[in-house]
């Protein structure tokens, strides 16, 4: 019954005009980044960062979660309408949408989206609301050794989990802690990792390497060739639903809401994993798995359901613990950090007014989605038809004055544009970006409750294994770096064996 | 082996062997307690592991081809990124809105050939926009060149 007083506060939070105009935006972006293939919504978030220094901080957040969960709604247009994933959680929507829309029903299968996106969602935020409050007061038990170990299984987790080669990720995440080492020691103040640069004594910032993995980096790919694919028509008429496709539908979207937000909680795994899990679950439990790949309506009701849950369940840990389930909600933390807030199971009681505000507004925002992507998809649809071509330059510009205007100095343009060629080598290379991001928030947090545990027990990693809850912990990294280790010895003996 | 697959792991041997040499003079231990060079040096110790398992991988298993860019892709590519460099270095001299108006009409009508009224248009609403929000409205005092904008 409290949580719902909260949230009723939440409520009283966001109906401000300028909060309410902050979550209109927020998802409108999200919306329209969602859509527009080389963007997504963590590089979008990353990118505007900067433009929400100027307003209160749960203003901001409110905005930038905005963007979080509309890109997940937004990417359903390009999956659908071009054949062309808008951000990565709309891959399994391109299989099926692609192919309703070749057949006539692509406005079935954008307002089956919008449905299962808003449906799920809600589902997804009430279960924030109820589960997030129990849990953080469950943190509230842990000491240094329980948030070491928490750090590391949110980076071990994200590294192993729905990759093709968690030495990769792994790799990626292990540079991003390297990074967090530049600058000084965070307990005696020592100069660390400088190299004699004093422009690396405040560190890397969270920030321009964001910009430049996420947003420079695409935006560079995207450019190498010079293609432009003309979106299908859709009109509003041809967006209702049958009673068929309903009916076909409505299990999907509860089993891949129920699938998204439970793969969202998880530490490491995120919107995209979730969509192509619930996508696989739905056709395993279909009385016609062959229908799908050719159209089926399920399976676009449950990898959208899918991937809005799952955006809106790794809110959970992100709030609870401060620990960031996914790369949109590492950018949320440090949006949080950067505003001054200091996350952590603590966060619910001393910014209770932010967090609840936060929750209230996803209610809205998923609302206000609903409405811009039932009536108002043709008008998007129209969106599509400006070349990317001029739509990249604005986005370069924004990177890098945002990234001058996050110091007011151009070291940091220089430190996004370093990253942005990262970034891009990365995404040739086929490493994954999020553990690096995940990891470069997370390292202070590792690195201080590390050394503290360690100074707790005179040095001895007992403490890790002592304490109940900290074993637990412990258990959960051995597994998050056993199985990928399994996997690829049980690949390695496949090869064999076929060899 | 491919040297797709060989050079990140040399990057992080290096990487590895940089931060090991450079934290050598900071403490790893004192008394109970770890010291500024502790954390570096067992995330050395991690680059090393990652790099080697990273070559064995890829010795035993066949990745799927690189996508590299063609030349002229190559070449598109290498010309943004050198327009980006221009921007940070041009904006003392002209103002940064200015160096990235000029690096906009540079993208979009040398790079990538866009006919010159919407280009003209594009360049005029993202000048707009930069200069709305970050100026205008977040007060952002941005470089101002020779010319005074």
């Amino acid at each position: 019954m409290e949580a719902l007083q909260l949230l009723g506060q939440g409520f009283a939070t966001c109906f401000t005009p300028l909060n309410l105009s902050f979550i209109v935006i927020g998802v409108l972006i999200g919306q329209i980044i969602g859509a527009l293939p080389g963007i997504g919504p963590s590089a979008g978030m990353a990118l505007l960062l900067p433009l929400t220094y100027g307003v209160p901080p749960a203003t901001a957040i409110m905005m930038l979660a905005g963007i979080m969960y509309g890109g997940m709604y937004g990417g359903t247009l390009t999956s659908v309408l071009v054949n062309v994933p808008g951000e990565a959680a709309s891959v399994m929507t391109a299989v099926d949408g692609h192919q309703m829309a070749r057949k006539g029903r692509a406005g079935a299968a954008l307002s089956i989206a919008a449905i299962g996106s808003f449906l799920a969602g809600v589902a997804a935020v009430t279960a924030v609301v109820f589960i997030t409050p129990p849990l953080a007061a469950f943190a509230l038990k842990f000491n240094a050794p329980e948030y070491f170990l928490l750090a590391l299984l949110g980076i071990t987790a994200c590294a192993s989990l729905g990759t093709n080669s968690p030495t990769k990720a792994l790799m990626a995440a292990l540079l991003g802690l390297m990074i967090a080492m530049v600058g000084v020691d965070p307990i005696e103040g020592t100069q660390r990792l400088i190299f004699g640069q004093p422009a690396l004594l405040e560190g890397i910032d969270f920030l321009p390497v964001a910009i430049g993995i996420f947003g420079i980096a695409e935006v560079l790919s995207s450019l190498e060739r010079s293609q432009h694919a003309a979106p299908m028509r859709t009109r509003l008429r041809d967006m209702w639903l049958t009673t068929q496709e309903w009916a076909q539908s409505r299990v999907a979207i509860v089993r891949g809401g129920l699938v998204g937000f439970l793969v969202g909680v998880m530490p490491g795994a995120g919107p995209t994993i979730a969509s192509m899990l619930a996508y696989v679950t739905e056709k395993r439990f279909s009385p016609q798995p062959e229908r799908f790949g050719h159209g089926a309506i399920d399976g676009v009701a449950a990898a959208e359901s899918a991937n809005n849950a799952a955006a809106h369940g790794a809110c959970v840990p992100m709030l609870a613990l401060g620990i960031p389930g996914s790369a949109s909600t590492a950018v949320l933390l440090a949006a949080l950090i950067l505003h001054g807030i200091r996350p952590g199971p603590g966060l619910m009681t001393e910014q209770s007014t932010l967090v609840w505000g936060l929750i209230a507004s996803m209610f809205i925002g998923n609302l206000v989605l609903l409405i811009l992507n039932l009536p108002l998809a043709p008008l998007f649809t129209a969106l599509l038809r400006v070349p990317y071509a001029h739509l990249a330059p604005g986005i370069l510009a924004i990177s890098l004055v945002g990234a001058y205007a996050s110091t007011l100095g151009f070291a940091n343009v220089w430190i996004s544009l370093a990253f942005g060629v990262v970034g891009w080598f990365m995404i040739k290379l086929d490493f994954p970006r999020a553990p690096l991001v995940l990891a470069l928030v997370l390292a202070p947090l590792l690195e201080s409750s590390l050394r503290q545990s360690l100074l707790l027990s005179f040095g001895s990693l007992k403490i890790f294994v002592e304490r109940p809850l900290a074993a637990a912990l412990l258990v959960c990294v051995v597994a998050s770096l056993a199985f990928p280790l399994v996997s690829t010895l049980r690949r390695a003996w496949a090869l064999r064996d076929v060899g | 082996m491919k040297p797709s697959d060989v050079v990140p792991a040399l990057l992080m041997l290096v990487l590895s062997a940089a931060i090991a040499l450079d934290t050598r003079s900071l403490g790893f231990w004192a008394d109970t307690t770890p010291g500024p060079a502790f954390l570096p040096v067992w995330l050395a110790v991690a680059g090393v592991v990652l790099a080697v398992l990273r070559l064995v991988e890829s010795r035993r298993f066949r990745a799927a081809g690189i996508e590299w860019p063609d030349r002229p892709a190559a070449l598109r590519v290498a010309m943004i990124l050198g327009g980006l460099v221009a921007v940070p270095l041009a904006s003392p001299l002209l103002g940064l809105v200015p160096a990235l108006a000029l690096f906009v009409a540079f993208l979009l009508l040398a790079v990538l050939r866009q006919r010159l009224w919407p280009s003209l248009a594009t360049l005029a609403i993202t000048v707009g926009v930069v200069y709305g929000i970050f100026v205008a409205w977040l007060g952002v005092p941005l470089p101002k060149g020779v010319l005074g904008i």
